[in-house]
């Protein structure tokens, strides 16, 4: 019995273990190339041409110059999509993230569980989301939090969960990057 | 029998132990793997911004340097080097490029760039900002003054309420009081800098004096002008010369002459009104002074136009203290006063006269004041009503002879930092 229980501890210590990796590597992966884009914003642009074209909690649109190839200015959209999208997996949390440049078809960069987006003027007022057009110029940093759980955990038992837990033991990693600035919204 | 059976599930259960215990210590491994590169990208990346950084203050220490350096950093944090260079590109263009090198703990070593890119145009036009002094002296931007256009002082920009900045203003000192602290509640629409480059006034307006005498008009007289649209035609307007107020027309230029480059000037003071159709500075030694509104044929406002008119006075631009101010005044033209004031004459002591509509750009040494207050009361001259002729905005579109500048410094126009696409394995 005793060898038994070991070996169900063990396993359950694998699973939760490996859901822990697996969380911070789907972070990590998203998070570097985000944190990459952010930071170059409006590269390319003309000073008086606008940066930011959209706006929202969940969801920003921007320009930039991806390719450095001096003319072609990319637009460049993060969304966030809807828990409905992501039957698939066992967390009810879980969501895309999306990326799309140009009219290309939109990818799947991601799966979280939070996806927040907050700006900041430059005296560091909040703006409110969604922010009107003619307030998107006074954009001067982003902070961006995201959250990714995973997407299968173990079950708990049912005499375990308190009223308003999860029936199950997901791990979750949080990610927040304050004031991430680009140097080309500063000019 | 039972002892050979024990035997086989106790091995059976190491087996299975051992290689979930090796799992185990394969997560963490990875684990903490992960978090050290994650880390190792930051520093390296911080590095290179670093790099960037101490390029650039030493880039603006002297802007004629060309060539490069490597520094290398120690520390708790790891050790590693940034090599900053400065080459110039095509064009006006320079670059500063920092490359990183950080060493890491068994994944080698990792580079990281940031590259800064210059315009080093030289000359820009003082047309090009909405509003722009020398000194502000003791005059506040308050709630409800909104500025379209760049704004720029040598001076402090005093703040007292919410004023709305739409582009970005500079100063070469700093806010008073600081932005987001007491008093300033400023609306920055495209940000602010402090602490920037002065801009310096030209040292007279010789470039549109000299020109007056090799191809347009310079009179040593007080003159007064009056502006003729002249036919529904573009570019065929009139100027038309008198030496006194109602004397007798003493010369008639057309703007669209081509023998005429654009410069009307006096030594003495110069009076001005009318309806500009074409493209011409009008100057003085002295004053310039608005007798009645000057608009443009085409009102870029309302529609395409390529009228333009610039009034450059070495010393004050005023707004005549006379009937026909005052119920209200409406300039469309790039002001220039070089040594002086924009302001409207008599402004504490003159009747309320409603609102001073200006399309164009003020440029003055020191802050004029238009009108008197008493809270958001007028009690006397002009409430203020100004907007920036966004066709400004091109330094090449100005008019004739309109005073320039040279930039000190370096403008930065592009900022790009390298990135790693996901390294997850």
């Amino acid at each position: 019995m005793i060898v038994l229980g070991a070996n169900d501890i063990a396993a359950e210590t694998q699973t939760v273990y490996s859901g822990d990796m697996l969380v911070q590597e789907m972070l990590t992966g998203t998070v570097q190339i985000l944190e990459g884009e952010f930071r170059n914003m409006g590269y390319g642009l003309g000073q008086l041409q606008s940066t930011v074209l959209y706006a929202d909690s969940g969801r920003i649109s921007f320009l930039s110059d991806l390719g450095r190839d001096g003319g072609v200015i990319d637009t460049i959209t993060y969304s966030v999509g809807d828990t409905t999208e992501l039957h698939d997996t066992q967390n009810e949390m879980d969501r895309y993230l999306f990326r799309r440049i140009n009219n290309e078809p939109v990818l799947r960069v991601g799966v979280v569980t939070v996806f927040r987006l907050t700006y900041y003027t430059q005296p560091g007022e909040l703006l409110t989301t969604p922010i009107p057009a003619d307030r998107r110029s006074e954009i001067y940093s982003v902070e961006v939090t995201i959250e990714v759980q995973n997407p299968y955990a173990p079950y708990r038992r049912a005499e375990m969960v308190q009223t308003g837990e999860r029936t199950a033991l997901y791990s979750s990693s949080l990610w927040q990057q304050t004031r991430l600035a680009s140097q080309n919204l500063r000019r | 029998m039972v002892g050979r059976a024990s035997l086989i599930m106790v091995m059976g259960f190491g087996i299975i132990l051992g290689y979930i215990a090796w799992n185990l210590n394969d997560y963490a491994t990875r684990a903490v793997g992960n978090m050290s590169t994650y880390h190792y990208s930051t520093q390296s990346h911080n590095l290179a911004v670093a790099g960037a950084n101490v390029g650039l203050a030493k880039f603006y220490q002297d802007t004629s340097w060309l060539g490069s350096f490597t520094q290398t950093l120690s520390g708790n944090q790891g050790t590693g080097s940034f090599t900053v260079s400065r080459t110039n590109l095509s064009g006006d263009h320079a670059l500063l490029r920092s490359v990183s090198s950080y060493n890491t703990w068994g994944s080698g070593v990792l580079h990281d760039t940031v590259d800064v890119i210059f315009d080093k145009t030289r000359q820009q036009s003082f047309s090009m900002f909405a509003w722009m002094t020398n000194f502000e002296g003791n005059v506040f931007w308050i709630t409800a003054d909104t500025v379209w256009g760049r704004v720029h002082s040598n001076g402090a920009l005093h703040v007292n309420g919410r004023p709305v900045f739409m582009e970005k203003a500079t100063t070469s000192k700093s806010f008073d009081p600081k932005v987001g602290t007491g008093t300033n509640k400023a609306i920055f629409k495209q940000g602010y800098e402090t602490g920037v480059a002065e801009i310096q006034f030209p040292n007279d307006i010789s470039e549109l004096m000299n020109a007056s005498t090799s191809g347009g008009r310079k009179y040593t007289s007080e003159i007064w002008v009056t502006l003729s649209p002249g036919t529904s035609a573009d570019g065929d307007g009139k100027a038309y010369i008198r030496t006194a107020v109602a004397g007798p027309i003493v010369d008639s230029i057309s703007l669209g002459d081509v023998s005429f480059n654009g410069a009307l000037v006096s030594t003495l003071r110069v009076h001005v009104k009318g309806t500009v159709d074409g493209r011409l500075t009008i100057g003085s030694q002295n004053n310039v002074v608005i007798e009645d509104d000057i608009v443009y044929e085409q009102n870029p406002s309302a529609g395409s136009s390529n009228d333009l008119l610039g009034l450059v006075s070495n010393q004050n631009v005023i707004v005549a203290n006379n009937t026909a101010n005052n119920s209200n005044c409406t300039i469309q033209a790039c002001i220039f006063a070089r040594s002086g004031s924009f302001t409207a004459e008599n402004y504490n002591t003159r009747p309320v006269s409603g609102e001073l509509r200006l399309l164009g750009s003020i440029v003055q040494d020191e802050r004029g004041a238009v009108g008197q207050f008493s809270g958001s009361t007028i009690t006397s001259g002009f409430s203020k009503r100004y907007r920036y002729d966004t066709r400004l905005n091109d330094p090449s579109f100005r008019p004739p002879f309109y005073p320039g500048y040279y930039v000190k410094t370096f403008a930065i126009t592009n900022w790009w930092e390298s990135y790693r696409v996901a390294f997850t394995r």
